[in-house]
């Protein structure tokens, strides 16, 4: 997308192009500037621009004027004369007198701004004070005219003196200058405007692409990686698997009896070769949740056997560090869609941490709830407040006594290959990639994963999963 | 510069640049009251209410070249002076003003506690020019230690000693009172008439001699002085650099 921005050089701020009257100055206003003029000093006020055009015109006609315009011959001078007015040109000192065959007179000045010429100022008829008695052009232009009347309407045309007429003239010029300037000032502001704003624009648009480019680069690198980890881990997992199968095969002893010394050798292989493989089929987990390649085997389902199986399968680890695993299920958990092999992985995986983190003596609970009229992700979807109150979530608590994580580390956790202090790596084992899963898998079932405090002492995973939506929902009959 | 042939006008854009409040529109305004009425157009200043530059200002000066020998109809050389604003805000708005400059009056605070706002500023000039694809060691450009009125400036012997090792002619000035404002102005029409006759031949152009300019220019803006006084002022750098010298 672009918009078509005109191209404003500041380069045009030299010359400015042509600067012409009638773009700088309003129209309606110069007429008034005239007629005010010719209500101040009673002398008529024409402006034309430097293409012959009438910008303003305070004239009013002079009765002597319209006397002469009832001849033919009269008519006929006056429009020679008016028409020779209108094309005179200033000459070299821009300031010239046309006479007129009545005696009367027109100054015709030149209108300057920056240098230039930009058009003409013509002031009058007027009657030059020197001319007293209608001139014979005048009584002589048809036989028509009366002596008599031609006087007495002469005398009626506003007088003044050539320096009276020079110094109005010069006052028009002056505001007319002003104005000139003001409308030159403005007409430059919004050019640089105008130039200031397209740069930025162009600006931007430089920097959106240069973005574009580089989050184009980002997104392939990601995939790369992905692939690359998903094609590394299967390869890993091949002569993985002979090095685990072999090691078993002697710690059975199938290849001939060993001295107890050999078997506890071959015992740690075996032991390395499980965690490899476990760390291995962890990042290949990850890189698929990653990539977006893992299927979920969506179906309806019920988490309670999932929990149950989860606290079995661990109930003998906790046994043997002395910590209680308890398993609260309230009576309106019901049917639910997902998966439920990778929800079991979800569960186990976040029980074990929580048996591995909690001293001797403490205990763990996984605590499941219906939540009903809470919706905690997605506040501004459309028709919240009607939608909101007809779905059900369910939520799994995994709380245990344990050493807690700190406030500030709490969004790391999910972060692959992190752990909240390293030296607990050493400590507890585990490759730090557990919780990152857990947290794709929870989001890819469209739930969410917090960490909470258990007072006083311990942690608190809340798993909130969807429990149907209106019209997918299972009906729950059961439970 | 643009040269108008039917028009026979030739028309030079200089641009006064430099840090916030170096006094660059102190600059314009000095030589606004200095020159004739005749051969100036208004000031035309864009400002800001807390009194800074906001845009730029603009002093427009019109010098007719009389055709006092041969047959040459006589020429108006129109020259358009221009200032930056210095504030770091107004980046984009420096650069297009510097668009198509055919000099630069670099105007520095002598402050010594503005030495460092100097140097950001001639760097910032720098890359303007670049930007805008023009060489910073081809344009002409002339720099001015102003405020020298002030206490705790770079001394006059400091300020000797830089100009002496650099390229670019220095001038020292107040332009509060108008002083070395007419020079650094002279010294920079000198170095940009220099460069431009060198290329297009502009004297012949204007039916001039390429040393009757100045004098020329000086008597219209209203100077008695004369030229070769105010160009003494400079303090160092090369004011009579060769248009061709490739350095």
């Amino acid at each position: 997308m672009s918009l078509d921005i005109p191209s404003v050089s500041a380069e045009d701020l030299v010359l400015d192009g042509r600067i012409r009257l009638e773009d700088l100055v309003d129209r309606e206003g110069l007429d008034e500037l005239c007629k005010s003029f010719l209500a101040l000093f009673g002398i008529p006020v024409r402006i034309y621009s430097s293409d012959g055009a009438l910008l303003a015109d305070a004239a009013g006609e002079q009765e002597l004027c319209a006397y002469v315009n009832t001849t033919p011959g009269g008519r006929n001078a006056c429009a020679t004369t008016v028409g020779g007015v209108k094309v005179r040109e200033p000459g070299e000192a821009g300031d010239v007198l046309h006479p007129c065959f009545t005696g009367a007179a027109y100054r015709i000045l030149a209108l300057e701004y920056d240098g230039r010429r930009i058009g003409r100022l013509i002031v009058g008829p007027f009657l030059p004070a020197n001319v007293a008695e209608a001139p014979a052009s005048l009584l002589g232009i048809d036989p028509g005219i009366a002596k008599d009347r031609a006087q007495k309407l002469l005398e009626r045309m506003p007088r003044a003196k050539a320096e009276t007429v020079t110094r109005i003239a010069g006052h028009l010029k002056a505001s007319l200058d002003l104005i000139l300037f003001s409308g030159h000032k403005a007409l430059v502001t919004s050019k640089m405007h105008l130039a200031s704003v397209t740069e930025s624009y162009r600006q931007l648009e430089d920097k959106t692409s240069r973005l574009q480019e580089a989050f184009d680069r980002l997104k392939e690198l990601d995939r790369l990686k992905s692939n690359f980890l998903a094609t590394v881990s299967h390869e890993l997992r091949t002569p993985l698997t002979s090095i685990i199968g072999y090691s078993e095969m002697l710690s059975e002893g199938l290849a001939g009896e060993m001295k107890p010394e050999q078997a506890d050798f071959v015992k740690t292989i075996h032991q390395n070769g499980q965690h490899l493989l476990a760390l291995i089929m962890g990042l290949l987990d990850l890189s698929k949740l990653e990539s977006g390649t893992m299927r979920l085997k969506m179906r309806p389902m019920s988490i309670v056997p999932v929990l149950e199986d989860v606290v079995a399968t661990l109930t003998p680890t906790a046994r043997k560090k002395g910590v209680r695993l308890e398993l609260d299920v309230a009576p309106d958990v019901g049917q639910m869609r997902g998966d439920p092999e990778r929800l079991r992985q979800v569960f186990l995986n976040l029980t074990e941490n929580a048996i591995k983190f909690t001293p001797a003596a403490g205990s763990i609970t996984l605590r499941a709830r219906t939540m009903r009229e809470q919706y905690v992700s997605g506040d501004d979807e459309d028709g919240l407040a009607l939608l909101a109150p007809t779905r059900a979530r369910l939520q799994v608590r995994v709380v245990d006594t344990g050493i807690g994580i700190p406030s500030r580390e709490r969004d790391k956790v999910f972060d692959p290959f992190y752990q909240v202090d390293s030296s607990s790596t050493r400590e507890y084992g585990g490759t730090g990639l557990g919780l990152s899963i857990v947290k794709r898998l929870v989001e890819a079932h469209g739930g969410s994963i917090d960490i909470e405090d258990n007072e006083p002492t311990g942690t608190a995973f809340v798993v909130s999963l969807p429990q149907g939506e209106p019209g997918t929902a299972e009906p729950s009959a059961s439970s | 510069m643009q040269i108008n042939f039917g028009g026979r006008e030739v028309a030079l854009k200089l641009v006064y640049y430099g840090p916030a409040l170096s006094g660059k529109t102190t600059n314009l305004r000095s030589l606004h009251q200095l020159t004739s009425e005749a051969s100036r157009g208004r000031l035309m200043t864009l400002e800001t209410k807390d009194d800074r530059t906001l845009f730029f200002d603009m002093l427009p000066l019109m010098l007719r070249a009389e055709a006092d020998r041969g047959s040459s109809p006589g020429m108006t050389l129109r020259i358009k002076i221009f200032t930056v604003p210095g504030q770091v805000l107004h980046a984009t708005t420096r650069r297009l003003v510097l668009q198509g400059a055919d000099g630069v009056a670099f105007i520095a605070d002598s402050q010594i506690s503005e030495t460092e706002h100097n140097a950001a500023s001639f760097l910032d000039l720098r890359q303007n020019l670049k930007d805008l694809g023009l060489n910073p060691r081809e344009l002409p450009l002339v720099i001015q230690f102003n405020k020298r009125d002030l206490d705790r400036v770079r001394s006059d012997e400091e300020i000797s000693a830089l100009a002496g090792k650099g390229r670019e002619p220095v001038f020292k000035a107040s332009a509060v009172s108008g002083h070395g404002v007419l020079e650094t102005f002279f010294g920079l029409l000198h170095l940009t008439w220099a460069k431009l006759d060198g290329e297009h031949q502009l004297a012949k152009m204007m039916g001039l001699d390429s040393t009757a300019l100045l004098p020329m220019a000086a008597r219209q803006m209203g100077l008695t002085g004369d030229v070769t006084t105010l160009l003494a002022a400079c303090v160092g750098g090369r004011l009579n650099r060769k248009p061709e010298d490739p350095k």
